[in-house]
């Protein structure tokens, strides 16, 4: 993909040296394209699922309308998010944060103060877009006699023997490792740090791999590398689309809310503010979680959801009784700290 | 007209440094500016001091990180060695032909992207992969997954790198004098005596050489590991590019990457003292 500009990191100056060249051929050229430098914008992508339903149901038509051209850089990254406002170069304007990392995000002043576009769709200077979860992911060819239900029976390997694989990611660990344990969803928050660690002590040893990305989760759970695993649920429906001997279950799935937000400072922000606006309002909207199936955030979207492509969305009124909400709000500790702790939880 | 080369090739200790300006001035640019800048970001961020280095000198995690580290990169010059000084023996042994063709063999695998090489050995080592079926085929039931271990980042980081330790041993091997070992045979010495007073003291330099330039690589591994084995065994690129991602902690990464950097300073001084650090270039 030529519009992958995957090690940008380390040429960090073409773009200044084309955004140079542009204003020297603005200085030196007709009027006409005076507006030149806010004709592109760079959007950090997730790539997999999440890439092909955004291209086709909000940059394509975006560009459509303004003219303004969308470039992704992959992969999402929140450290280049922050090193951006520190070096001055920019590789994306626009990201996509969860609600662990848009509080940190605000609190550390790397992305840019918003106005909501719609009614309550501001939290912490990031427009809310979508919803993702977490859900409990396993082989149908493990052998096992019985099917599991929930996050207990995740930590059973008694009953359900075979590897297994988490997210590398504190915020999202700890609480399924409470609901194991037997905590209620709705006594969930404030998390019992101590008690979630004690019971994730039971199941490190057959924890095969700690995922970092996307495709990864799903390539072991297809390859077979693991016989159970939490996943993200685009991630997961990725593998059973591709054959995969997989099933899930919405039981106990946890939720999480991605953000639309804009990097602090950055020299596109007219058309990073529009397409933000643009990305959260309804139509737009309503294409990009029908086909990727995430949950709308902004109500006005699902009057346009398709009805084909509810049962697959963690919001929908199926799903959502059986499904947690993350709640960051009232997390019960300080997120950085407690991940600091996770990790050498893991090395331990 | 020639007035200015020859003028400068009489000034014979100036010409070198002519010829060396260029790479110089590209060094100083893009690597001492960039790595001054680490080594001032780990006593600033988040705030002046050595808050830092005090952390990740007495910090369980990463004392554990870089005590693994070392001990990584020990196992795996280790195992190339025990691989490659049999190989380049081989080589030096056999016709000048099949040596080239060994060596054509083993270059071959340094044509071929890292990443790449990485994820091949995933799919050779992973539940669907040949080794497995290979064990079940002889007779493992329920073998042991082998993918995301220290066995698996291991293996691979061997075969990355012993290139290195093969070519720096043969091209020692290949000077030796003859006449030494006959004499030594003639001496009666033969055998694994013979091995072990005359031929191994002889090839040790070309060991040495090996043994230095796997460790010193082996210390800065990042992606190897990250992918092919898990989190109790990390190495310290890795947790270096872990802190900066997950916690945005610029100075401890920075600390960490300086403190990676001295250690691998002393282990050539150390080398340097004992060897000669222009050993290493042949």
């Amino acid at each position: 993909m030529l519009k992958d500009r995957r090690n940008a990191l380390w040429r960090p100056s073409r773009r200044l040296f084309l955004q140079g060249s542009a204003a020297a051929a603005t200085a030196l050229a007709a009027p006409q394209i005076a507006r030149a430098q806010n004709k592109e914008l760079y959007i950090n992508s997730w790539g997999g699922p999440w890439l092909e339903a955004a291209q086709a149901n909000l940059f394509d038509p975006f560009t459509a309308e303004t003219g303004i051209k969308i470039t992704t850089v992959s992969p999402v990254s929140f450290a280049k998010l922050a090193a951006q406002v520190r070096t001055g170069v920019y590789e994306f304007d626009v990201t996509t944060l969860g609600g662990g990392d848009i509080v940190r995000a605000n609190q550390a002043g790397i992305i840019e103060d918003l106005d909501s576009p719609y009614e309550g769709g501001l939290f912490e200077n990031g427009v809310a877009s979508h919803a993702f979860a977490t859900l409990m992911a396993w082989r149908t060819d493990a052998g096992w006699e019985e099917t599991p239900q929930s996050w207990a029976d995740f930590w059973d390997v008694e009953k359900f023997p075979g590897a297994r694989s988490l997210q590398r990611y504190a915020a999202r660990v700890l609480p399924i490792a409470l609901l194991a344990d037997g905590v209620a969803p709705e006594d969930l928050y404030p998390l019992d740090i101590e008690r979630a660690f004690a019971k994730l002590d039971e199941i490190k040893e057959h924890i095969r791999v700690w995922w970092t990305g996307g495709s990864q989760s799903t390539q072991i759970l297809r390859d077979g590398e693991v016989d159970m695993i939490g996943i993200w649920h685009g991630r997961y429906f990725e593998a059973e689309d591709a054959g995969a001997p997989v099933d899930f279950t919405w039981n106990q799935a946890e939720i999480d809310r991605a953000y639309w937000v804009v990097a602090k400072d950055t020299p596109n922000m007219e058309a990073a503010k529009m397409f933000v606006e643009f990305a959260t309002s309804p139509e737009p909207l309503a294409g990009f979680v029908s086909q990727a199936n995430y949950g709308a955030l902004n109500p006005a979207a699902n009057e346009f959801v398709a009805d084909a492509a509810k049962p697959r969305m963690p919001t929908s009124p199926d799903n959502y009784p059986q499904v947690f909400e993350q709640d960051m709000s009232n997390w019960g500790g300080d997120p950085e700290e407690v991940s600091m702790r996770f990790d050498e939880w893991l090395a331990s | 007209m020639a007035v200015t080369l020859s003028t400068l090739t009489e000034r014979r200790n100036l010409w070198p440094w002519l010829l060396l300006a260029p790479l110089a001035v590209y060094l100083a640019l893009f690597f001492l500016v960039p790595l001054a800048e680490v080594a001032i970001m780990s006593v600033t961020e988040p705030r002046p001091g050595l808050a830092n280095y005090e952390k990740v000198l007495t910090g369980s995690l990463y004392r554990k990180v870089f005590l693994n580290t070392f001990a990584t990169a020990a196992l795996v010059t280790v195992c190339c060695l025990l691989v490659g000084y049999p190989l380049a023996y081989l080589m030096n042994a056999t016709t000048q032909r099949r040596a080239m063709m060994i060596l054509l063999l083993i270059t071959m695998s340094f044509w071929t992207s890292f990443l790449v090489r990485t994820y091949a050995w995933m799919v050779l080592l992973g539940n669907n992969g040949p080794v497995i079926w290979l064990l079940e085929t002889i007779g493992f039931e329920d073998p042991p997954g082998i993918l995301f271990t220290r066995f698996s980042s291991t293996l691979a980081m061997v075969h990355i790198l012993a290139p290195y330790m093969i070519m720096n041993i043969y091209s020692v091997m290949q000077k030796i004098d003859r006449s030494l070992i006959r004499s030594a045979e003639s001496m009666g010495a033969y055998g694994l005596s013979l091995f072990r007073h005359v031929y191994l003291p002889l090839t040790a330099p070309g060991i040495a050489n090996g043994s230095v330039l796997v460790f010193v690589i082996c210390l800065g591994f990042y992606v190897t590991p990250v992918l092919l084995g898990s989190p109790r065994e990390q190495m310290a690129a890795g947790l270096i590019g872990h802190q900066i991602e997950e916690f945005l902690a610029f100075g401890l990464g920075s600390a960490m990457a300086i403190v990676l950097l001295v250690v691998t300073l002393i282990v050539l001084a150390i080398y340097s003292r004992r060897f000669g650090l222009d050993k290493l270039y042949g």
